[in-house]
């Protein structure tokens, strides 16, 4: 049986998915009390999880397990990394999302009367949106795993369709069509890891459903039945986490979404996916190393493949959604790796990729608010007009193509070094080929949108202003601690080095 | 492992019949019928449920939810929906006589392969005896038939219904896999996806109301 010596009983665990929800129903139930409250209580809520984040990370750095309900929930420093990321991207995207809801995409595309009636509805989705993954995150369940990552896409589902329009109808069925159908296979893998945990292992019933005690048993579980199992899960989590070829929803739910939304999904959904995958499939690394192969393999595949969808993208928010697959491959790949480099690696791009991707998101989101457009072609020379969303949007491309003193750089590295140290000297190649088509991907669009001459009848280009200080700030604070961790990653590491061990111990 | 006493001639009726109801339920153009077809088979779902509870009575608990969300919300969710929505299926990609073909090959094909390699399922010599192993291949089939379904037609309902079908396909080899634990029963009544259906209903009558069709080819707004 794994170590639960450790395992120290807590409430931040289970307060941590309850309160959001909890608060949700009060968005919901007192939503009459004006958009001021709703607002109010999203954001507070949204901080506190940030805090529970920080708290979770502290006690877990000092070599805690925090659990609950007899090991039903148990959050180690992975499940501190996630609760973190979610709390406070959470927390920063509320924050965006105030003026942006207002007078922004939102009023445009669904009438002011009508947005303003319906701001309740959409900060309860955000805030059990928000509970959903931090669930996901805090669970040892592998049944209540499945659940939480299933609830997450019910609760963004109808945040994806929020315009109710032709394309976000659209994006809404297909999100929610594929998504469902990709889970249903992850659901079969969960079932062969019960089934298989509880007959050849001998666990009983409750343990043969907690991840952590499988975890010990793994070798017990046949190979063939074992890879079957890894199959099916890597279709259905991998299917949420965007990778190829289960990606074709993505680009439409995160384009089509109200930018918040497009933030959150980018920035955290993804990643909780890849937890889910990561958490579930290195069970059985130990026993199948082909897999980290395969893992490594597919990951590159879908670095690629992201990589030049992107670059042939016109619209901005499409842009970003493929460079998110591709930044999915790189993360995949170093957690697919299975050693102790390739998790630090991964988990510091995912991390990464969390700050910048939603800083690029909300940059975008920034342009469509000052514009309304968001073709590249149909913008221009706006850094004279928007030069903090000009520099935020420069740092995000930036970062995200790898360039020091980012952050990207420093996490990229880290995978390279990974890959190379497992002598997988080809997806050092292809990861380094990729990184150098983001930054065409990327680079090249933020010339083109700020810095280049404006296309002639551009008229919805002349009375362009900066967008108010409270859609800024949070981008600010993001392109900082892309500057703050490109420049002293060691501020992670404690961290990452705990996150990594949780899985490298248990995979060997 | 104990042996258990079950009714095996029951179960084994119950859960061919169910590969029946799939198949029905994917290639009846009439969608009220296609939605019939999967109450029928939820109904026959939780008579194996039932039929397994003599043996672990925690599956009552799952038998009675998965009445109510199965064989009575889901479609009633879907009667509701098509009874504002059109009546007629969205012509598929393949006629009705080669589906029959196609489908039929693909349940006799699963079956067989399922049945006799049924141990890369069935880890354990237990499962892999009659009647679990049965379930084991009608469980697979029916989950195949459930892709099928959504991969080759084109109406939207058509594509919730073979969703169902992928479910059912997962519950059904849950329950032959693990049927003598009482946390099947939780697992199989955590992971119901009724709240799916039900909104994956609501934002396709919100594409029948703006698009004017469910064709889900007509979905093309939203391309590269």
């Amino acid at each position: 049986m794994t170590a639960n010596l450790d395992a120290a009983p807590s409430s931040l665990p289970a307060a941590a998915f309850l309160l959001p929800v909890a608060a949700g129903i009060a968005v919901l139930a007192f939503g009459r009390l004006g958009h001021r409250f709703c607002k109010g209580v999203a954001l507070a809520t949204a901080g506190v999880l940030a805090g529970m984040g920080i708290l979770m990370v502290r006690r877990t750095l000092q070599g805690e397990i925090l659990a609950a309900w007899g090991n039903e929930l148990r959050v180690d420093a992975l499940s501190a990394l996630m609760v973190l990321v979610i709390g406070s991207i959470g927390f920063l995207t509320t924050l965006y999302s105030f003026r942006y809801l207002e007078k922004g995409e939102l009023g445009k595309r669904m009438g002011v009367v009508k947005a303003e009636r319906r701001l309740a509805f959409f900060y309860f989705l955000l805030l059990w949106f928000l509970g959903t993954m931090a669930w996901a995150a805090v669970t040892n369940n592998i049944i209540m795993l499945w659940v939480a990552v299933e609830a997450t896409t019910l609760t963004s589902g109808l945040l994806v369709a929020f315009f109710w329009d032709r394309r976000a109808l659209e994006a809404g069925y297909k999100y929610l069509m594929l998504l469902t159908i990709g889970i249903t296979f992850a659901l079969f893998g969960c079932v062969v890891v019960y089934a298989s945990a509880a007959a050849n292992a001998g666990l009983g019933g409750h343990e043969a459903l907690l991840i952590s005690e499988v975890q010990g048993v793994a070798g017990a579980i046949p190979p063939r039945t074992a890879l079957l199992a890894v199959a099916l899960l890597v279709i259905g989590f991998g299917t949420k986490a965007g990778l190829a070829p289960f990606h074709p929803w993505l680009p439409d739910a995160h384009a089509e979404a109200p930018t918040p939304v497009s933030v959150l999904l980018s920035g955290v959904m993804i990643k909780v996916a890849l937890y889910a995958l990561a958490r579930t499939v290195s069970i059985f690394f130990p026993e199948i190393p082909q897999l980290t192969v395969f893992a490594v393999a597919l990951g590159s595949f879908t670095m690629v493949l992201g990589v030049v969808l992107a670059m042939v993208q016109d619209d901005l928010k499409r842009l970003l959604a493929y460079s998110s697959v591709s930044q999915m491959g790189y993360v995949l790949a170093g957690v697919g790796l299975g050693t102790y480099l390739g998790y630090y690696g991964g988990f510091f791009h995912l991390l990464n990729h969390a700050i910048f991707k939603a800083l690029l998101f909300m940059s975008v989101g920034a342009v469509v608010y000052a514009t309304g457009v968001r073709k590249v072609s149909e913008l221009g020379g706006l850094a004279g007009r928007m030069p903090i969303t000009g520099i935020c949007f420069l740092v995000g491309a930036l970062a995200i193509a790898g360039f020091p003193p980012f952050n990207g750089f420093m996490s990229k590295l880290t995978v390279y070094l990974a890959l190379a140290g497992s002598g997988l000297w080809w997806a050092v190649v292809i990861a380094v080929f990729t990184s150098i088509l983001t930054m065409v991907a990327l680079i090249r669009p933020a010339f083109r949108v700020f810095w280049a001459a404006p296309p002639p009848d551009a008229e919805h280009l002349v009375h362009v202003r900066e967008v108010p200080m409270v859609v800024w700030a949070p981008m600010a604070v993001l392109a900082l601690a892309c500057l703050v961790l490109g420049v002293a990653p060691h501020m992670a590491y404690g961290l990452l080095n705990r996150a990594a061990q949780v899985l490298a111990a248990a995979g060997g | 492992m104990t042996e258990l006493d079950l009714p095996a001639g029951l179960i084994r009726t119950l859960s061919l019949s169910m590969v029946i109801t799939s198949v029905v339920a994917v290639e009846v153009r009439r969608l009220r019928l296609a939605a019939g077809a999967y109450a029928v088979q939820a109904l026959l779902l939780v008579g194996l449920l039932l039929s397994y509870a003599q043996v672990n009575p925690a599956l009552y608990w799952w038998a009675a939810t998965a009445f109510l969300t199965k064989a009575v919300l889901t479609p009633w969710f879907l009667f509701r929906y098509i009874g504002r929505t059109q009546e007629l299926e969205v012509p598929p990609l393949i006629g009705f006589v080669p589906s029959v073909v196609l489908a039929s090959l693909l349940m006799i094909l699963f079956f067989r392969l399922t049945h006799g390699q049924v141990e890369l399922l069935a880890p354990s010599p237990h499962a892999q005896e009659e009647v679990f192993r049965t379930n084991l291949a009608v469980a697979s089939t029916v989950f195949v038939l459930g892709i099928y379904g959504i991969l080759s037609r084109r109406d939207a309902v058509k594509t919730v219904i073979g969703l169902c079908l992928l479910e059912n396909g997962v519950h059904l080899s849950l329950v032959s896999l693990a049927p003598e634990l009482s946390e099947t029963a939780l697992f199989g009544i955590a992971s119901e996806v009724v709240v799916t259906v039900f909104l994956l209903l609501y934002v396709i009558e919100g594409v029948y109301r703006v698009f004017g069709t469910t064709d889900t080819f007509r979905l093309r707004e939203l391309q590269w």
